[in-house]
């Protein structure tokens, strides 16, 4: 049950800022594991799982803004939907230049997933808002966002696991035929859904939101560093596993002083009293 | 390569049937988690893909075992989706019969339903059991059969979805797949079972709730959704093989 229904969410980075850095961020740490094939080396598949993180942000501000309207079934059933547009998606766009049935190059791969991804989350969106009566004034817009997110978090991880986004070379024995994609789906619907989840209220505020977002996307790629040890080679996986440990003290840090900072009094309630104490 | 229109036909029956079954399910949300709503005490994304993803499983394990083995029929097919089917309900079953013993023997209230004064299945009178300011408590005797209706239909909706999928890839022991296989379903689920729980808003206490009414909506939501992941779905298990 989602307790902060009512209307809009207000104030911090205006929504078009952090869709640009969502956007940006996520397809250019995707396309930035090419250079992995540029110098053959695998010490590149780190900036998939730093694009996963920007995705994220993007994706938990989205979830931000939807759900400050109230759903009434709440916040982690829109993540979960998220993670399972855009894992259709994803793996539609990276296959399609693959299998030859439309002559497009493999580097278009991403593109045509963030784009496919799009076109479901409004399709989703229009149903929730027209046939279901939501009427959530950004359902549509929202629902866009979210599963472009979810699909851009889900390829950013699978690079970094893997090495690469060719799916037939590098996805598919290195992600799925491994099961690590389980890991990749509830792993990215987490980081999309839970930094809401965990900080609606009436005195939420965006940037303590999007820390938490960070830091669960930063302890998400520690998780892909360790799934990438049997995939690619230890080194790189270890400097995945630092980065993603590192990104993640130092927005834990962010988190835990704004919640001291924002919170009316911290104080330590102790142990519980032993039964003498209480006599 | 052919798209065949049957496969994708079945896959949306598929989609359609998962969203049909959620509206099933007893789902008390928050409320229910503090015994002042009837259902299970969670949302209905969890129960539904708890019990659908249990019957995937259960699914999959039967339709490995008759796929490898030979030449898949139809009446295979029964046999998965009737495996699929028995999964999912004993999820449900076992998690709602588990929170009734919370709801009675911990929490201390009847199990009770407050959208009917009296159950439809057993005749007891409800209305008098309902606590004052609450909307019913645990998980009575209709809504125990309702949710085992739920758990039949997600169960074979998930199992639907996962043997077409793995039907186009053709080959039942390529791990690569079972696994692309295994998560489209899972993906669809939550596609269809997020529309359906976005279609009741919130909590129901079954099929004799007032918003089961609701269903054709999600029926028209979750075809038109599973129809466009088909499409999509379609051609990717064909690349794979």
């Amino acid at each position: 049950m989602s307790t902060a229904a009512g209307g809009p969410a207000t104030g911090g980075l205006p929504p078009n800022t952090i869709i640009a850095i969502g956007v940006i961020g996520g397809l250019a740490g995707i396309y930035l594991t090419m250079l992995n094939q540029t110098f053959n080396t695998t010490i590149f598949s780190v900036m998939g799982g730093i694009g996963s993180i920007f995705a994220v942000v993007w994706g938990a501000d989205a979830v931000r803004r939807v759900c400050s309207y109230g759903l009434g079934t709440g916040v982690p059933s829109i993540g979960m939907v998220a993670l399972g547009m855009g894992v259709v998606a994803a793996i539609f766009g990276l296959i399609i230049p693959e299998t030859g049935i439309l002559p497009i190059p493999a580097i278009l791969g991403p593109v045509i997933s963030f784009i496919v991804a799009a076109l479901v989350g409004l399709i989703i969106g229009l149903l929730s808002n027209k046939v279901l009566n939501m009427n959530i004034p950004i359902m549509e817009k929202s629902m866009i966002e979210i599963a472009g997110a979810g699909c851009l978090v889900m390829m950013g991880l699978s690079a970094s696991i893997a090495g690469s986004f060719a799916f037939n070379d590098a996805i598919l024995p290195s992600v799925v035929s491994t099961g690590y994609i389980a890991i990749v789906f509830i792993g990215g619907a987490m980081t999309i859904l839970h930094p809401f989840n965990a900080n609606l209220g009436p005195d939420e505020t965006q940037f303590r939101t999007l820390y938490v977002a960070i830091e669960k996307a930063a302890l998400t790629m520690v998780i892909a560093g360790f799934a990438s040890l049997t995939a690619i080679d230890a080194v790189s996986a270890a400097l995945t596993v630092l980065v993603g440990l590192a990104i993640f003290l130092v927005y834990f840090d962010k988190f835990m002083k704004s919640v001291h900072r924002e919170a009316y009094k911290v104080v330590g309630t102790g142990l519980l009293p032993s039964a003498e104490e209480l006599e | 390569m052919i798209i065949d229109p049957i496969t994708i036909a079945l896959i949306t029956l598929g989609g359609a049937l998962i969203g049909l079954g959620v509206h099933f399910i007893p789902v008390g949300g928050a409320p229910a988690a503090m015994a002042q709503a009837t259902g299970v005490g969670t949302g209905t994304v969890q129960l539904a893909a708890g019990a659908g993803l249990t019957g995937l499983i259960s699914a999959g394990y039967m339709y490995n075992f008759l796929a490898t083995s030979g030449s898949f029929t139809t009446s295979d097919l029964i046999l998965v989706l009737a495996s699929g089917a028995v999964g999912a309900m004993i999820m449900i079953t076992v998690t709602m019969f588990i929170g009734q013993l919370v709801y009675v023997y911990c929490v201390g209230v009847p199990p009770v339903s407050a959208k009917v004064d009296k159950d439809p299945i057993t005749g007891d009178i409800q209305d008098i059991y309902v606590s004052q300011g609450t909307e019913g408590h645990g998980v009575p005797t209709v809504s125990f059969v309702s949710g085992t209706i739920g758990g039949l239909f997600g169960g074979v909706g998930g199992s639907l979805v996962y043997v077409q999928l793995m039907e186009i890839g053709n080959t039942p022991a390529d791990p690569a797949v079972v696994a692309l296989a295994g998560i489209f379903a899972t993906g669809v689920f939550y596609v269809n079972a997020v529309l359906a729980s976005y279609n009741i808003g919130g909590t129901i206490e079954g099929f004799h709730d007032p918003k089961f009414k609701r269903v054709p909506k999600a029926i028209i939501s979750c075809l038109i959704a599973s129809l466009i992941c088909a499409i999509i779905a379609v051609p990717i298990m064909g690349g794979v093989s």
